[in-house]
């Protein structure tokens, strides 16, 4: 392992971690015996799974899961419709007191979902009094039909502020409000949270989706015994989703809550792209399910390894770092204009980008059949980069920077002949609603 | 000269790209097998598993950490009997080509100017290494790791050991070697070639000197021979001889005899492999490879017989050399053979081979190479006279802690096992380390 130099540990409510990597709530922490072998393998901390309290039994579906895969790639996204915790709530709670005994030094949050205002306390003390670190509120699962519960309450504003105010007046320990992404804007509910007492922001839950039908029964998976159903996605598939809304809400001074990320982290890199986004902490789920406890000793190694590569001593230093290059789209510079370039020498001769060029962009390469190679008219190149995207050969294909007294040559019409026969007035404004600019 | 270039260089290994493809086919095992084959514990389950999560830097200095040379071994190692023989994958496909994939690591660690390891806490007990092959390479890299300060002794004038002074070039070539070397360097080993430890007592003299521990790793340096009735005074070579001229600078002078001549090379080992191989691609006209048994009993391996027909080489199987035929100034013109059937199998388990009677035949020859086995060299015990050795002169050393009967002298690699691997050897000079601090808290 590397570098005694390089400082992982981070402060998050108040609780020194030793890392920013944790369990989120799912079955990765179902219980203690898990979370202890997950600790062993390094992760300082766990939000473990929902609890419930005992008053409506938790039966999960069965099967409760299904994979998405593309292609080769097993698991870019995962579908579930797993419930909250099935086990007793006192099993839970004495799995709490061993981890606290056994891992005094790693962090417990205990997630909670109640029904009522009194369930909500309920809970919150018998974690609190049972040595939680901290709360999460589960303002997120998408898999609870009844209004008031799961992701009803992340979509019902007033309902988070209600639930947390409710927790926060029964418990001291820090709270954590976990949001459901089936939104547009994170930002409100998250002042709602705030409102009603939050200490911090935990995002993205599952995002509501169906990922694949089966084509003999036509039944949607997970397929519960003929049945299926819009169910929660996660894993890779949903990073953009989950750092769209850490970014939002780091850069929103009203909020200026801690923050923790999840959704879709596998890899230091993954994580890494979290923190530089405002994530003090981040969570994973389906990481674990794909690999394993095991990749946070990749987790470690790697971003210890970026931190001394780039000179920097403490992960705190990172949280947040590219905030400030998180901009609106009407900050792009116009003027600057630039062109794919090849480097034919290593082309083996697919042809991919030929193909997505002429149906897909600027017709901006011939094909030269006899050797095999594309050739890039430059006047036509959009720069839209796609023939890089599916070319096999790593940086074969990259972007350039063109003069700025260089132009692309427009589209041409079919038939410049038919123009005469055109029915057509060029659009005059009549208010100035809408701005003089537009970009979508 | 045209053949010169391919002739120094190895083929390239695999590009990132590639790399990372192969990595995406890895099935993770748990308990990887490939690990649990690897007789350096190289940990091919965790460097692949590392290079998956993007974690590259850990990937290397997981291969670094557990084998100092670790890139010649994605180069050498005969992985289709090694890690890659126990790949999960091979159930349903191929297996990961875990030997290329180990190489592009280790090259990415030069390409990316990486510093793996931690400066120790400097020790004082000064550490002698007698030969500064695979073996003592890598005793010398575990202890320097450690803090020790050690030296490593080389008769000849630059330091590798098998891997500069018998490896063919386009196998492993000279910028290979010096960027592991180099590896090994940093760590702040020191090196004195053109060495010899020798004379009588001379590896216990340094324990006398100044030194706390020595390990012993001189190789097998001796060529077993034919002893015929009469030498050849041109012409004939053994494999240690040829392969070292290959690459003290001798290369044109060797491919000026061979071109357009017809060669043979005798014996049926990896080694033989490499010297034919060298002749055909050096352009003689053409290349014999006389083995007294077939085919199936070759000790070689199956890739690289196959590669050495595929180079030209033509096979001369079940026959037995019984001399040399010379002209009137005593150069070499043929070489004599006998004609063999397969008899019943001997101890090693393969079919001896028994002499056709009445056979006799000899195959013109300018050149012949001897490649049938490196031995100790005949006077190696005298500089360690109280190291107990069998009757083939190597060292008996206890297989887990390369201890021999003498106090404070350690001993490893192919001097002990007999002609083995890179691997073992490595994996030798690592637990002597080990066994040397253990000796050392004593
Ligand atoms: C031609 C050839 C090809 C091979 N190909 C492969 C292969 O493809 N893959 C593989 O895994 N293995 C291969 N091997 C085997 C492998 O190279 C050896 O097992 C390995 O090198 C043994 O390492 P070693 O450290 O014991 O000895 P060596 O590599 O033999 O090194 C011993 C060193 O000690 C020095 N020395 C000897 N006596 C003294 C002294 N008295 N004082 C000072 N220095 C001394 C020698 O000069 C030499 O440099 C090959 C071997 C040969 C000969
Ligand atoms: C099978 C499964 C069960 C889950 N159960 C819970 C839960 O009980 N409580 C909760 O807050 N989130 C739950 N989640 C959501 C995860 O904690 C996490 O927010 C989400 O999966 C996104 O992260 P990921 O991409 O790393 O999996 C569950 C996710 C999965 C896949
Ligand atoms: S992973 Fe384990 S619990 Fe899940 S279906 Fe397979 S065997 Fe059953």
């Amino acid at each position: 392992m590397p570098g005694k130099d390089i400082d992982l540990s981070i402060e998050f409510l108040g609780k020194t971690f030793k890392n920013p990597f944790l369990l989120s709530s799912s079955p990765v922490s179902n219980s203690a015996e898990m979370v202890a072998r997950s600790f062993d393998a390094g992760w300082s901390g766990v939000v473990f799974k929902t609890l419930n309290s005992d008053r409506l039994p938790i039966i999960h579906p069965s099967p409760r899961m299904n994979s998405y895969h593309y292609g080769d790639k097993r698991l870019v996204g995962l579908q579930n419709v797993e419930q909250i915790s099935d086990r007793p709530l006192k099993d839970n709670l004495v799995d709490f007191l061993y981890l606290k005994k056994h891992y005094p030094d790693h962090i417990l949050i205990s997630s909670i979902m109640g029904f009522s205002n009194d369930e909500w306390a309920y809970l919150a003390k018998a974690s609190e009094d049972n040595g939680a670190d901290m709360l999460e509120l589960n303002f997120s699962c998408p898999h609870m039909c009844i209004e008031g519960t799961g992701h009803h309450v992340g979509k019902a504003f007033d309902l988070i502020e209600k639930f947390t105010a409710t927790v926060k007046s029964t418990v001291s320990i820090p709270i954590i409000a976990k949001m459901t992404p089936n939104i547009t804007d994170m930002n409100e509910p998250a002042m709602y949270a705030k409102n009603g007492g939050a200490d911090a922001i935990s995002a993205i839950n599952t995002v509501s989706g169906i990922s694949e039908i089966g084509l003999d029964d036509l039944v949607p998976k997970p397929n519960v015994f003929g049945v299926g159903a819009v169910s929660g996605t996660s894993g890779p598939a949903i990073k953009p989703i989950g750092l769209h809304f850490i970014a939002d809400m780091a850069k929103c001074d009203d909020l200026a809550l801690p923050l923790s990320g999840i959704g879709g982290i596998e890899t230091w890199v993954d994580a890494l792209e979290y923190i530089l986004l405002g994530s003090s902490t981040i969570q994973v789920t389906t990481g674990i399910i794909h690999y394993g406890y095991r990749i946070v000793e990749d987790m470690i190694e790697g971003l210890s390894d970026f931190m001394r590569e780039k000179g920097i001593a403490r992960v705190q230093d990172l949280v947040g770092r590219a905030l400030e290059n998180v901009k609106t789209t009407n900050h792009f510079d116009l003027d600057r204009q630039g062109i794919s370039q090849y480097d034919l020498d290593r082309c083996v001769g697919c042809g991919q980008c030929y193909t997505v060029c002429m149906d897909a962009a600027g017709q901006a390469l011939e094909w030269d059949a006899k050797n095999r190679r594309p050739r890039l008219i430059e006047e036509k190149c959009l720069s839209c980069m796609i023939c890089s995207f599916v070319c096999p050969v790593p940086d074969l294909i990259t972007f350039k920077e063109m003069p700025q007294t260089w132009n692309r040559k427009e589209t041409a019409v079919m038939d410049p002949d038919l123009e005469k026969e055109i029915a057509h007035e060029p659009f005059i404004a009549t208010s100035t609603e809408g701005g003089n600019e537009c970009l979508c | 000269m045209s053949y010169a270039d391919n002739f120094k260089k190895m083929k390239p290994g695999l590009d990132f790209g590639q790399a990372v493809a192969e990595a995406d086919r890895c099935l993770l095992c748990h308990e990887p097998p490939c690990s649990t084959a690897c007789p350096a514990n190289t940990q091919p389950g965790t460097f692949i598993r590392k290079l998956r999560m993007k974690n590259i830097t850990g990937a290397i200095r997981t291969i670094k950490e557990n084998n100092i040379l670790g890139g010649a071994c994605g180069v050498l190692c005969p992985t289709a009997r090694l890690c890659e023989k126990e790949c999960s994958a091979t159930g349903i496909g191929r297996p990961i080509e875990i030997g290329k994939i180990q190489r592009f690591l280790v090259e990415q660690s030069w390409e990316r100017n990486l510093n793996l390891f931690d400066t120790p806490n400097p020790r004082n007990e000064k550490i002698a290494v007698v030969g500064s092959g695979p073996g003592g390479l890598s005793c010398a890299a575990e202890l320097a790791k450690k803090g020790f300060p050690v030296t490593v002794f080389e008769a000849r004038p630059e330091p590798g050991g098998v891997l500069r002074y018998g490896v063919v070039s386009y196998r492993f070539d000279l910028d290979f070697l010096e960027k592991e070397l180099g590896d090994v360097k940093s760590l702040g080993v020191e090196f004195k070639c053109n060495t010899r430890i020798e004379g009588d007592r001379g590896a216990e003299k340094l324990l006398e000197n100044g030194y706390s521990a020595v390990f012993l790793a001189p190789g097998l340096w001796g060529a077993m021979r034919l002893a015929p009735e009469k030498e050849p005074s041109e012409g004939l070579f053994t494999s240690v001889e040829y392969l070292a001229a290959l690459r003290d600078g001798r290369l044109e002078e060797i491919a000026s005899q061979v071109e357009g001549k017809t060669v043979a090379v005798i014996g049926g080992g990896s080694v033989a492999m490499d010297c034919i191989e060298s002749a055909a691609k050096l352009g003689a006209e053409d290349v014999y490879l006389v083995y007294r048994r077939s085919w199936m009993q070759m000790p070689a391996e199956e890739d690289e017989r196959i590669e050495s027909l595929e180079a030209g080489v033509h096979y001369l199987l079940l026959n037995q050399p019984t001399g040399y035929r010379t002209d009137e100034k005593n150069r070499l013109t043929g070489l004599k053979m006998v004609r063999t059937r397969l008899g019943e199998s001997d101890d090693s388990g393969r079919r001896r081979p028994e002499v056709i009677p009445e056979s006799e035949w000899t195959l013109d020859a300018v050149m012949v190479i001897e490649a049938i086995g490196n031995r100790a060299e005949s006077d190696s015990s005298r500089w360690y006279p109280n190291v107990d050795v069998d009757d083939k002169l190597l060292i008996k050393a206890d297989p887990e802690t390369g201890t021999t009967s003498t106090p404070g002298i350690f001993a490893g690699g192919d001097i002990v096992r007999g002609p083995a691997l890179v691997v073992n050897a490595v994996q030798d000079g690592k637990l002597a380390a080990k066994a040397i601090q253990e000796y050392l808290k004593e």
